[in-house]
């Protein structure tokens, strides 16, 4: 018997006024899951206070960048149009697609929102305590700026290294300081002048 | 009384993985804790998506390796949903085997550990030495004593012979009564009981709001169980108790765990006794994955693991995102070791079953 009652959609569309897109599943043991896109970054957090309500678990947070569609290159005289996802936001290769995976006892509610690049979006924390570690992660990982979060700093990420990890290629070794056999040797000799 | 801070770690706080914490105390006592992590940060969620769905099995069982097997089935059971795979029956329960078989061991470990950081060495060599009776069936039966890699895309990659079920069954009868030994003097051995009973309390409604998962919920009567709430392999045939206490001490902690250790044992003798025939996996090339994206969650030893797939038309996963059951639980340290004495930080701090490369990632 799925936790994901059949009147959600029809609630989650009230607690969000822009509008949502809903999809639900169940797989062959009865587990649900279900998916809630917004229209509109700022239904974010009505409706996380509407879940919070509802006794939900914030599991976890995911985000990326999901890849532009490959379109054919535009005719000439005509300008490109540029995809967009749910709610307008562009399918650019550079929005932020993020998702609040809710647990309500067993089943995933995913609350989808789109954020552009170099946009900003509400914090969960205030709301749901879990929601404190993966928003670090969030700002380190990705140029993402989220909105009054009480503790804003690095997470797992050191200062030194520049934010938005995941948007570029880092080498190990600087990652970790040279913290690597070989960069330490290679430190080694070149204090040493290879004697 | 002077207040003053101190630093915890980031070596040896409890087991040889780094975490660092400033603890601020007046006196002994605790009043605060900061956690500054990051320490094997490895960068693993950017690699998954570098390598092919088939490779990214190898590399997640790689993330941890007291629950290296739940990492690989958890991400299996997100690529079968999106691809519309159905894992077998016999593949179904092999993937239960192997899960309660690292549970046992996983749970023991820890159990032990605690028994090192009370003092108690001589029961912290037994328990491991019980452990080992686990280790040597992964070896037998897998061919390897950690990463067992028992699970791949669409079921399982080892079975058991019946002379491989003769030796697990053997060895479950020598280990049930051990568990049962070491239970008992966990109950009622002084020395334990005074080092655990009553510290590093985490009450119902701070587990709730810490939303903390697996073992450390349960210890404090939060009843959730992934195989129970939202079940997945062979678990809904089978009798699957879930234990709770109220006290939400590190002796409860460790009773569940040894609770769920036993527990274990039967599951797999159900398994054994019910294994059904047939292949151990829905196919033997590798199957085509659709685009798509799912959310699948199994119960690791230390609690709800949940990973997010999300697959494009390219072979390599677009994002694979995981949350690890020890990522919930750093958070109700705070909890815990408000006003707890600074000897009893590593006791506490193991109490959660710390998992550092785990969250680290």
């Amino acid at each position: 018997m799925s936790k994901l009652t059949d009147d959600l959609e029809g609630i989650l569309a009230s607690v969000a006024p822009a509008g949502i897109q809903y999809t639900r599943r169940t797989d062959a043991k009865g587990v649900g899951s279900a998916w809630c896109r917004l229209s509109s970054k700022s239904d974010l957090l009505r409706v996380a206070t509407f879940l919070k309500k509802e006794g939900a678990r914030l599991s976890t947070i995911t985000i990326l960048q999901p890849k532009a569609p490959s379109a054919p290159p535009p005719k000439e005289g005509e300008t490109p149009v540029v995809p967009t996802f749910f709610g307008g936001t562009p399918h650019d290769g550079k929005t932020f697609e993020i998702s609040y995976h809710f647990d309500m006892d067993g089943d995933t509610l995913t609350v989808v929102a789109y954020v552009p690049h170099g946009g900003d979006v509400d914090s969960l924390t205030p709301l749901f305590r879990a929601a404190d570690w993966p928003e670090r992660e969030m700002m380190e990982l990705y140029s993402i700026i989220v909105h009054a979060h009480p503790d804003p700093r690095r997470l797992f990420i050191d200062p030194a290294i520049d934010g938005a990890v995941l948007e570029r290629l880092i080498p190990f070794s600087a990652l970790a300081n040279s913290a690597t056999t070989k960069g330490l040797w290679e430190q080694i000799l070149a204090q040493t002048g290879g004697k | 009384m002077s207040t003053f801070t101190i630093p915890v770690g980031p070596l040896h706080v409890a087991l040889e993985e780094p975490m660092y914490f400033r603890v601020d105390v007046q006196g002994e006592t605790v009043t605060n804790v900061d956690i500054h992590a990051g320490h094997v940060h490895r960068g693993i969620e950017y690699l998954v998506t570098k390598r092919n769905v088939f490779q990214n099995i190898v590399l997640t069982e790689r993330i941890c390796s007291l629950c290296s097997n739940s990492h690989p089935q958890a991400y299996a059971m997100g690529i079968e949903q999106i691809a519309g795979l159905t894992v077998p029956p016999r593949g179904e329960y092999l993937r239960v085997i192997a899960d309660e078989i690292k549970r046992v061991a996983s749970h023991l470990f820890n159990v032990g550990v605690l028994a090192h950081l009370v003092g108690f060495e001589s029961l912290f060599m037994h328990v491991m030495e019980v452990r080992e009776m686990m280790q040597d069936v992964k070896e037998s039966v897998f061919g390897n004593r950690m990463d067992i890699g028992a699970n791949i895309i669409g079921g399982v990659r080892y079975d058991i012979t019946p002379e491989n079920a003769a030796y697990l069954k053997e060895q479950l009868d020598r280990l049930e009564p051990a568990i049962a030994e070491i239970t008992e003097i966990y109950r009622t051995n002084g020395s334990v009981l005074g080092r655990t009973k009553g510290v590093g309390v985490l009450s119902y409604e701070d587990a709730i709001n810490c939303s903390v998962v697996g073992p450390v919920a349960r210890a404090s009567g939060i009843n959730y169980d992934v195989r129970i709430k939202a079940p997945y392999s062979a678990y809904p045939d089978l009798e699957v108790p879930v234990h709770t206490l109220s006290d939400g001490d590190v002796w409860s902690r460790a009773m569940i765990r040894l609770a769920e250790a036993a527990t274990a044992i039967d599951i797999i003798r159900q398994c054994l006794a019910k294994l059904p025939d047939g292949p151990t996996s829905c196919t033997t090339e590798r199957p085509p994955i659709p685009a798509g994206e799912a959310v699948a969650k199994c119960e690791a030893p230390r609690g709800e693991l949940i990973y997010y797939v999300r697959m494009t038309d390219s072979p390599r996963p677009e994002r694979v995102k995981w949350r690890v059951p020890s990522f919930m639980n750093w958070d109700a340290l705070r909890f815990m070791l408000k006003g707890a004495k600074i000897s009893d930080i590593a006791i506490v701090v193991n109490s959660i079953d710390p998992c550092i490369s785990c969250t680290e990632r």
